[in-house]
Protein backbone atom coordinates (compact mmCIF):
# COMPACT_ATOMS: atom_id res chain seq x y z
CA UNK A 1 0.00 0.00 0.00
CA UNK A 2 2.86 2.61 0.61
CA UNK A 3 5.22 3.51 -1.98
CA UNK A 4 9.39 2.59 -0.43
CA UNK A 5 10.08 6.11 -0.01
CA UNK A 6 6.51 6.42 2.39
CA UNK A 7 7.91 3.57 4.51
CA UNK A 8 11.35 5.18 5.21
CA UNK A 9 9.66 8.35 6.27
CA UNK A 10 7.21 6.36 8.81
CA UNK A 11 9.61 4.51 10.19
CA UNK A 12 12.06 7.71 10.34
CA UNK A 13 8.72 9.09 12.40
CA UNK A 14 7.82 6.01 14.28
CA UNK A 15 11.74 6.27 15.36
CA UNK A 16 11.24 10.09 16.21
CA UNK A 17 8.15 9.31 18.75
CA UNK A 18 9.59 6.79 20.34
CA UNK A 19 13.11 8.60 21.22
CA UNK A 20 11.41 11.60 22.18
CA UNK A 21 8.89 9.99 24.11
CA UNK A 22 11.75 8.13 25.83
CA UNK A 23 13.98 11.35 26.58
CA UNK A 24 11.08 13.39 27.93
CA UNK A 25 10.18 10.39 30.38
CA UNK A 26 14.22 10.33 31.25
CA UNK A 27 14.17 14.32 31.66
CA UNK A 28 10.81 14.07 33.90
CA UNK A 29 12.21 11.56 35.93
CA UNK A 30 15.39 13.26 36.59
CA UNK A 31 12.74 16.57 37.56
CA UNK A 32 10.56 14.91 39.27
CA UNK A 33 11.32 17.03 42.21
CA UNK A 34 10.93 20.06 40.21
CA UNK A 35 7.34 18.87 38.53
CA UNK A 36 5.52 18.31 41.97
CA UNK A 37 4.36 21.43 43.06
CA UNK A 38 3.67 20.88 46.34
CA UNK A 39 4.06 18.30 49.27
CA UNK A 40 1.58 16.75 51.39
CA UNK A 41 1.79 16.02 55.56
CA UNK A 42 2.59 12.39 54.79
CA UNK A 43 5.68 13.00 52.09
CA UNK A 44 6.61 15.37 54.63
CA UNK A 45 6.94 12.75 57.56
CA UNK A 46 8.96 10.31 55.60
CA UNK A 47 11.74 12.79 54.82
CA UNK A 48 14.44 11.97 56.77
CA UNK A 49 16.69 15.00 56.54
CA UNK A 50 15.09 18.42 56.70
CA UNK A 51 16.09 21.07 55.50
CA UNK A 52 14.99 24.79 56.89
CA UNK A 53 16.68 26.49 54.63
CA UNK A 54 14.99 25.13 51.68
CA UNK A 55 12.05 26.74 50.62
CA UNK A 56 9.45 24.21 50.03
CA UNK A 57 5.47 23.98 49.62
CA UNK A 58 2.87 22.01 51.22
CA UNK A 59 -0.08 21.30 50.42
CA UNK A 60 -3.64 19.29 51.27
CA UNK A 61 -6.74 20.30 53.52
CA UNK A 62 -7.24 23.09 55.74
CA UNK A 63 -8.65 21.09 58.99
CA UNK A 64 -11.87 21.84 59.85
CA UNK A 65 -12.07 24.30 63.17
CA UNK A 66 -8.31 24.20 62.94
CA UNK A 67 -7.60 28.18 61.63
CA UNK A 68 -6.57 30.56 64.92
CA UNK A 69 -6.12 34.12 64.43
CA UNK A 70 -3.84 35.65 67.12
CA UNK A 71 -3.23 39.78 65.65
CA UNK A 72 -1.64 39.77 62.14
CA UNK A 73 -0.74 35.80 62.76
CA UNK A 74 -2.90 32.78 61.47
CA UNK A 75 -2.53 29.17 62.28
CA UNK A 76 -4.00 26.35 61.01
CA UNK A 77 -3.30 22.57 60.36
CA UNK A 78 -3.28 21.41 56.58
CA UNK A 79 -4.32 17.82 56.42
CA UNK A 80 -4.38 15.09 53.80
CA UNK A 81 -6.47 12.76 56.23
CA UNK A 82 -3.60 10.64 57.19
CA UNK A 83 -0.93 13.17 58.52
CA UNK A 84 -0.80 16.48 59.99
CA UNK A 85 0.92 19.49 60.18
CA UNK A 86 0.68 22.73 61.76
CA UNK A 87 0.95 25.78 59.50
CA UNK A 88 2.09 29.70 61.06
CA UNK A 89 1.09 32.74 58.64
CA UNK A 90 1.26 36.23 59.14
CA UNK A 91 -0.14 38.10 55.94
CA UNK A 92 -3.27 38.27 54.09
CA UNK A 93 -4.85 35.15 53.05
CA UNK A 94 -6.40 34.68 49.42
CA UNK A 95 -10.60 35.18 50.08
CA UNK A 96 -10.81 31.72 48.96
CA UNK A 97 -9.22 30.26 51.92
CA UNK A 98 -11.33 28.38 54.32
CA UNK A 99 -11.92 25.89 56.58
CA UNK A 100 -12.39 22.68 54.64
CA UNK A 101 -10.84 24.08 51.63
CA UNK A 102 -7.62 23.37 49.41
CA UNK A 103 -4.80 25.41 50.33
CA UNK A 104 -0.84 24.80 49.06
CA UNK A 105 1.57 26.69 51.58
CA UNK A 106 5.08 27.97 50.68
CA UNK A 107 7.89 28.74 53.15
CA UNK A 108 9.99 26.27 54.90
CA UNK A 109 9.56 23.65 57.37
CA UNK A 110 10.34 24.56 61.01
CA UNK A 111 10.37 20.16 62.01
CA UNK A 112 7.87 17.61 60.90
CA UNK A 113 5.10 19.55 62.68
CA UNK A 114 5.77 23.04 62.18
CA UNK A 115 5.71 24.78 58.92
CA UNK A 116 6.54 28.25 58.42
CA UNK A 117 4.72 30.05 55.67
CA UNK A 118 5.72 32.82 53.62
CA UNK A 119 2.86 32.52 51.14
CA UNK A 120 -0.65 31.19 51.05
CA UNK A 121 -2.52 30.18 48.02
CA UNK A 122 -5.65 28.75 47.82
CA UNK A 123 -6.47 25.53 46.19
CA UNK A 124 -10.33 25.15 44.86
CA UNK A 125 -11.82 21.66 43.18
CA UNK A 126 -13.59 21.03 40.08
CA UNK A 127 -16.90 21.18 41.37
CA UNK A 128 -18.90 24.70 39.88
CA UNK A 129 -22.36 25.38 41.28
CA UNK A 130 -24.97 27.74 42.32
CA UNK A 131 -24.35 29.27 46.40
CA UNK A 132 -28.55 27.53 46.28
CA UNK A 133 -27.48 23.81 44.68
CA UNK A 134 -24.33 23.64 47.20
CA UNK A 135 -27.20 24.65 50.31
CA UNK A 136 -29.66 22.47 49.29
CA UNK A 137 -26.40 19.43 48.93
CA UNK A 138 -25.41 20.23 52.54
CA UNK A 139 -28.89 20.08 53.96
CA UNK A 140 -29.65 16.71 52.04
CA UNK A 141 -25.80 15.32 53.59
CA UNK A 142 -27.34 16.05 57.08
CA UNK B 1 -27.18 48.97 39.40
CA UNK B 2 -24.50 49.83 36.56
CA UNK B 3 -22.05 49.83 39.28
CA UNK B 4 -22.65 46.92 40.54
CA UNK B 5 -22.63 45.14 37.47
CA UNK B 6 -19.14 46.74 36.51
CA UNK B 7 -17.47 45.77 40.31
CA UNK B 8 -19.34 42.18 39.95
CA UNK B 9 -18.62 42.17 44.22
CA UNK B 10 -15.12 43.03 43.42
CA UNK B 11 -14.33 40.58 40.82
CA UNK B 12 -15.31 43.18 37.90
CA UNK B 13 -11.17 44.18 37.87
CA UNK B 14 -10.81 40.57 36.86
CA UNK B 15 -13.90 39.58 35.00
CA UNK B 16 -14.16 42.56 32.62
CA UNK B 17 -10.57 42.56 31.53
CA UNK B 18 -10.97 38.78 30.73
CA UNK B 19 -13.92 39.20 28.22
CA UNK B 20 -12.57 42.50 26.95
CA UNK B 21 -8.82 41.68 25.76
CA UNK B 22 -9.69 38.12 24.17
CA UNK B 23 -12.65 39.48 22.16
CA UNK B 24 -10.30 42.79 20.79
CA UNK B 25 -7.33 39.97 20.26
CA UNK B 26 -9.82 38.42 18.57
CA UNK B 27 -11.68 41.66 16.59
CA UNK B 28 -7.94 42.89 15.45
CA UNK B 29 -6.98 39.02 14.20
CA UNK B 30 -10.40 39.28 12.09
CA UNK B 31 -9.78 42.89 10.98
CA UNK B 32 -5.74 41.87 9.81
CA UNK B 33 -7.36 38.65 8.41
CA UNK B 34 -9.86 40.24 6.24
CA UNK B 35 -7.38 43.08 5.44
CA UNK B 36 -5.21 40.59 3.84
CA UNK B 37 -8.22 38.98 1.87
CA UNK B 38 -9.55 41.48 0.16
CA UNK B 39 -6.09 42.74 -0.77
CA UNK B 40 -4.89 39.00 -2.46
CA UNK B 41 -8.59 38.91 -3.92
CA UNK B 42 -8.26 42.13 -5.51
CA UNK B 43 -4.64 41.39 -7.00
CA UNK B 44 -5.65 38.40 -7.97
CA UNK B 45 -8.66 39.67 -10.15
CA UNK B 46 -6.26 41.85 -11.85
CA UNK B 47 -3.94 39.19 -12.97
CA UNK B 48 -6.59 37.30 -13.96
CA UNK B 49 -7.88 40.33 -16.23
CA UNK B 50 -4.53 40.61 -16.99
CA UNK B 51 -3.88 37.41 -17.86
CA UNK B 52 -6.88 36.84 -19.64
CA UNK B 53 -6.14 40.53 -21.43
CA UNK B 54 -2.53 38.94 -22.86
CA UNK B 55 -4.64 35.61 -23.88
CA UNK B 56 -7.00 37.10 -25.61
CA UNK B 57 -4.49 39.44 -27.47
CA UNK B 58 -2.61 36.23 -28.36
CA UNK B 59 -5.21 34.89 -30.21
CA UNK B 60 -6.47 38.35 -31.87
CA UNK B 61 -2.76 37.95 -33.04
CA UNK B 62 -2.93 34.27 -33.97
CA UNK B 63 -6.12 35.23 -35.82
CA UNK B 64 -4.87 38.70 -37.57
CA UNK B 65 -2.31 36.24 -39.12
CA UNK B 66 -4.25 33.47 -40.07
CA UNK B 67 -6.41 36.18 -41.77
CA UNK B 68 -3.31 37.77 -43.29
CA UNK B 69 -1.91 34.31 -44.68
CA UNK B 70 -5.14 33.59 -46.24
CA UNK B 71 -5.16 36.74 -48.29
CA UNK C 1 -18.95 13.37 -6.81
CA UNK C 2 -15.65 15.23 -8.59
CA UNK C 3 -17.59 18.21 -8.68
CA UNK C 4 -16.91 18.06 -4.59
CA UNK C 5 -13.21 17.91 -4.72
CA UNK C 6 -12.43 20.93 -7.28
CA UNK C 7 -10.76 23.19 -5.46
CA UNK C 8 -12.24 25.80 -7.61
CA UNK C 9 -15.89 24.62 -6.32
CA UNK C 10 -14.43 24.53 -2.58
CA UNK C 11 -13.12 28.11 -3.24
CA UNK C 12 -17.02 29.05 -3.89
CA UNK C 13 -18.28 27.37 -1.35
CA UNK C 14 -16.07 28.48 1.59
CA UNK C 15 -16.97 32.05 0.03
CA UNK C 16 -20.61 31.52 0.83
CA UNK C 17 -20.05 29.38 4.59
CA UNK C 18 -17.38 32.77 5.02
CA UNK C 19 -20.68 35.29 4.49
CA UNK C 20 -22.78 33.56 6.07
CA UNK C 21 -20.18 32.99 9.13
CA UNK C 22 -19.51 37.09 9.20
CA UNK C 23 -22.80 37.65 10.15
CA UNK C 24 -24.01 35.25 12.97
CA UNK C 25 -20.48 35.21 14.94
CA UNK C 26 -20.97 38.26 16.29
CA UNK C 27 -24.60 37.95 17.50
CA UNK C 28 -23.78 34.56 19.29
CA UNK C 29 -20.45 35.73 21.00
CA UNK C 30 -22.76 38.60 22.53
CA UNK C 31 -25.42 35.87 23.53
CA UNK C 32 -22.13 34.04 24.83
CA UNK C 33 -21.10 36.93 26.41
CA UNK C 34 -24.24 37.86 27.89
CA UNK C 35 -25.19 34.25 29.78
CA UNK C 36 -22.06 34.33 31.18
CA UNK C 37 -21.73 37.42 32.77
CA UNK C 38 -25.31 38.60 33.37
CA UNK C 39 -27.67 35.24 33.01
CA UNK C 40 -25.64 32.48 34.64
CA UNK C 41 -25.54 32.26 38.30
CA UNK C 42 -22.33 33.00 40.97
CA UNK C 43 -20.19 29.79 42.78
CA UNK C 44 -20.57 28.92 45.64
CA UNK C 45 -16.99 29.18 46.71
CA UNK C 46 -15.75 31.74 43.88
CA UNK C 47 -18.78 34.29 43.42
CA UNK C 48 -18.36 35.91 40.63
CA UNK C 49 -14.84 35.39 39.69
CA UNK C 50 -16.42 32.22 37.93
CA UNK C 51 -17.42 33.84 35.25
CA UNK C 52 -14.23 33.73 33.70
CA UNK C 53 -14.28 29.90 33.32
CA UNK C 54 -16.43 30.75 30.50
CA UNK C 55 -13.79 32.45 28.10
CA UNK C 56 -10.86 30.52 30.29
CA UNK C 57 -11.87 26.77 29.73
CA UNK C 58 -12.94 27.03 25.61
CA UNK C 59 -9.85 29.07 24.72
CA UNK C 60 -8.22 26.61 26.53
CA UNK C 61 -9.61 23.80 24.38
CA UNK C 62 -9.91 25.16 20.98
CA UNK C 63 -6.02 25.66 21.75
CA UNK C 64 -5.56 22.19 22.42
CA UNK C 65 -7.86 20.92 19.56
CA UNK C 66 -5.93 23.19 16.83
CA UNK C 67 -2.74 21.77 17.94
CA UNK C 68 -3.76 17.96 17.50
CA UNK C 69 -5.97 19.01 14.36
CA UNK C 70 -1.88 20.74 13.02
CA UNK C 71 0.12 17.89 13.98
CA UNK C 72 -1.97 15.66 12.88
CA UNK C 73 -1.99 17.17 9.48
CA UNK C 74 1.92 18.15 9.36
CA UNK C 75 2.63 14.44 9.90
CA UNK C 76 0.27 13.41 7.08
CA UNK C 77 1.99 15.82 5.07
CA UNK C 78 5.59 14.24 5.85
CA UNK C 79 4.15 10.87 5.05
CA UNK C 80 2.41 11.10 1.82
CA UNK C 81 3.24 14.59 0.56
CA UNK C 82 -0.19 16.11 0.66
CA UNK C 83 0.44 19.40 -0.30
CA UNK C 84 -3.42 20.77 0.48
CA UNK C 85 -2.67 19.22 4.43
CA UNK C 86 0.21 22.49 4.26
CA UNK C 87 -2.76 24.75 3.51
CA UNK C 88 -4.89 23.40 6.29
CA UNK C 89 -2.12 23.71 9.16
CA UNK C 90 -1.15 27.10 8.05
CA UNK C 91 -4.51 28.35 8.22
CA UNK C 92 -5.17 26.82 11.70
CA UNK C 93 -1.45 27.63 13.59
CA UNK C 94 -2.04 31.09 13.91
CA UNK C 95 -5.81 30.63 15.25
CA UNK C 96 -4.50 28.10 17.60
CA UNK C 97 -1.71 30.48 19.22
CA UNK C 98 -3.98 33.33 19.46
CA UNK C 99 -6.14 30.96 22.03
CA UNK C 100 -3.33 29.41 23.85
CA UNK C 101 -2.46 33.03 24.78
CA UNK C 102 -5.94 34.33 25.50
CA UNK C 103 -6.37 31.09 27.67
CA UNK C 104 -3.21 31.82 29.40
CA UNK C 105 -4.02 35.49 30.18
CA UNK C 106 -7.54 34.53 31.28
CA UNK C 107 -6.12 31.89 33.21
CA UNK C 108 -3.85 34.69 34.99
CA UNK C 109 -6.64 37.05 35.69
CA UNK C 110 -8.57 34.18 37.20
CA UNK C 111 -5.80 33.15 39.12
CA UNK C 112 -5.33 36.05 41.43
CA UNK C 113 -8.73 36.62 42.84
CA UNK C 114 -9.34 32.50 43.34
CA UNK C 115 -5.50 31.38 44.11
CA UNK C 116 -4.30 34.45 45.32
CA UNK C 117 -1.44 34.42 42.72
CA UNK C 118 -0.87 35.14 38.71
CA UNK C 119 1.09 32.42 37.75
CA UNK C 120 2.32 29.15 39.30
CA UNK C 121 4.72 26.69 38.08
CA UNK C 122 2.75 23.80 38.58
CA UNK C 123 2.70 21.08 35.92
CA UNK C 124 -0.73 22.23 34.01
CA UNK C 125 0.38 25.85 33.59
CA UNK C 126 3.81 24.92 32.16
CA UNK C 127 2.91 22.87 30.15
CA UNK C 128 0.42 24.92 28.77
CA UNK C 129 3.01 27.85 28.04
CA UNK C 130 5.21 25.21 26.63
CA UNK C 131 2.34 24.75 24.02
CA UNK C 132 2.46 28.17 23.10
CA UNK C 133 5.96 28.26 22.38
CA UNK C 134 5.90 25.42 20.14
CA UNK C 135 2.70 27.16 18.19
CA UNK C 136 5.44 29.65 17.93
CA UNK C 137 8.29 27.47 16.45
CA UNK C 138 5.93 25.49 14.28
CA UNK C 139 4.67 28.67 12.80
CA UNK C 140 8.37 30.24 12.50
CA UNK C 141 9.12 26.50 10.57
CA UNK C 142 6.85 27.00 7.58
CA UNK C 143 7.25 31.09 7.56
CA UNK C 144 10.98 30.92 7.81
CA UNK C 145 11.51 28.02 5.43
CA UNK C 146 11.50 28.22 1.73
CA UNK C 147 12.02 25.15 0.88
CA UNK C 148 8.61 22.65 1.33
CA UNK C 149 10.42 19.87 1.67
CA UNK C 150 12.18 21.17 4.78
CA UNK C 151 9.53 22.87 6.63
CA UNK C 152 7.49 19.79 6.19
CA UNK C 153 10.22 18.04 8.26
CA UNK C 154 10.59 20.50 10.49
CA UNK C 155 6.77 20.78 11.39
CA UNK C 156 5.95 17.21 11.98
CA UNK C 157 9.20 17.19 14.05
CA UNK C 158 7.37 19.98 16.10
CA UNK C 159 4.29 17.98 15.94
CA UNK C 160 5.55 14.94 17.30
CA UNK C 161 7.08 16.91 20.05
CA UNK C 162 3.96 18.87 20.55
CA UNK C 163 2.06 15.96 20.35
CA UNK C 164 3.83 14.22 23.84
CA UNK C 165 3.33 17.71 25.32
CA UNK C 166 -0.28 17.74 24.62
CA UNK C 167 -0.81 14.63 26.68
CA UNK C 168 0.89 15.90 29.30
CA UNK C 169 -0.94 18.77 29.32
CA UNK C 170 -4.43 16.84 29.67
CA UNK C 171 -3.40 14.51 32.77
CA UNK C 172 -0.83 17.08 34.27
CA UNK C 173 -3.97 17.32 36.79
CA UNK C 174 -3.83 13.93 37.21
CA UNK C 175 -0.65 12.47 37.52
CA UNK C 176 1.05 15.11 39.23
CA UNK C 177 -0.16 17.76 42.39
CA UNK C 178 -0.92 20.87 40.58
CA UNK C 179 -2.24 23.88 42.32
CA UNK C 180 -4.80 23.89 38.93
CA UNK C 181 -7.89 21.96 39.60
CA UNK C 182 -8.26 18.63 37.91
CA UNK C 183 -10.32 18.77 35.21
CA UNK C 184 -14.71 19.08 35.45
CA UNK C 185 -15.98 17.77 32.09
CA UNK C 186 -15.28 14.47 30.60
CA UNK C 187 -16.91 12.39 28.08
CA UNK C 188 -16.64 9.22 30.94
CA UNK C 189 -18.43 10.78 33.82
CA UNK C 190 -21.16 13.18 34.30
CA UNK C 191 -19.53 16.99 34.69
CA UNK C 192 -18.94 18.31 37.91
CA UNK C 193 -20.50 21.86 36.78
CA UNK C 194 -23.91 22.36 37.52
CA UNK C 195 -26.10 22.85 34.26
CA UNK C 196 -26.68 26.03 34.84
CA UNK C 197 -22.95 27.10 34.65
CA UNK C 198 -22.53 24.31 31.74
CA UNK C 199 -24.99 26.14 29.48
CA UNK C 200 -22.82 29.62 29.33
CA UNK C 201 -19.80 27.14 28.89
CA UNK C 202 -21.52 25.66 25.89
CA UNK C 203 -22.56 28.53 23.86
CA UNK C 204 -19.66 29.91 24.66
CA UNK C 205 -17.43 27.36 23.22
CA UNK C 206 -19.74 27.34 20.12
CA UNK C 207 -19.02 30.76 19.41
CA UNK C 208 -15.78 30.57 19.68
CA UNK C 209 -15.76 26.96 17.33
CA UNK C 210 -17.75 29.36 15.14
CA UNK C 211 -15.03 32.06 14.88
CA UNK C 212 -12.21 29.72 14.50
CA UNK C 213 -14.24 28.78 11.66
CA UNK C 214 -14.58 32.40 10.36
CA UNK C 215 -10.94 33.09 10.34
CA UNK C 216 -9.98 29.43 9.50
CA UNK C 217 -11.69 29.70 6.19
CA UNK C 218 -10.40 33.23 5.70
CA UNK C 219 -7.20 32.09 6.11
CA UNK C 220 -7.48 28.98 4.07
CA UNK C 221 -8.64 31.63 0.98
CA UNK C 222 -5.27 33.54 1.90
CA UNK C 223 -2.94 30.69 1.36
CA UNK C 224 -4.75 29.05 -1.85
CA UNK C 225 -4.65 32.44 -3.65
CA UNK C 226 -0.47 32.79 -2.21
CA UNK C 227 -0.35 29.38 -3.65
CA UNK C 228 -2.22 29.78 -7.03
CA UNK C 229 0.24 33.13 -6.97
CA UNK C 230 2.83 31.15 -6.95
CA UNK C 231 2.07 28.32 -9.58
CA UNK C 232 1.15 31.07 -11.96
CA UNK C 233 4.37 33.25 -11.91
CA UNK C 234 6.44 29.74 -12.13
Amino acid sequence: MLNPKAKIRLSILVGAILFSAISIFLIFKTLEDNIIYFYSPSEIKQINDIDTNKSIRVGGMVKDGSIQTKKDEIKFIVTDFKNEIIVTFSGTVPALFAEGKGVVAEGKLQDKEFFLAKRILAKHDENYMPPEINKNLEQNAK
Amino acid sequence: MIIDILNLNGHGVFVWPSFIFPLLVCYILFLRTKKTLSKLEKENIKEIKILSQQKFEHIKKQKISLLNSKT
Amino acid sequence: MFKYLNPSYIFTITGKILNVLKFIVTPIIIIGVIFSVFVSPIDYIQGDAVRIMYIHVPSAWISLICFAAISFLAILNFLFKIKSATLFYKSLAPIGLTFCFIAIFTGALWGQPTWGTWWAWDARLTSMLILSFFYIIFICGYKLTSNSERSAKICSFISVLGLINLIIIKYSVSWWPTLHQPSSISLFRESTVHLSMLIPLIIMLFALLLYSALIFLMKYRIETIRVKKKSLKD
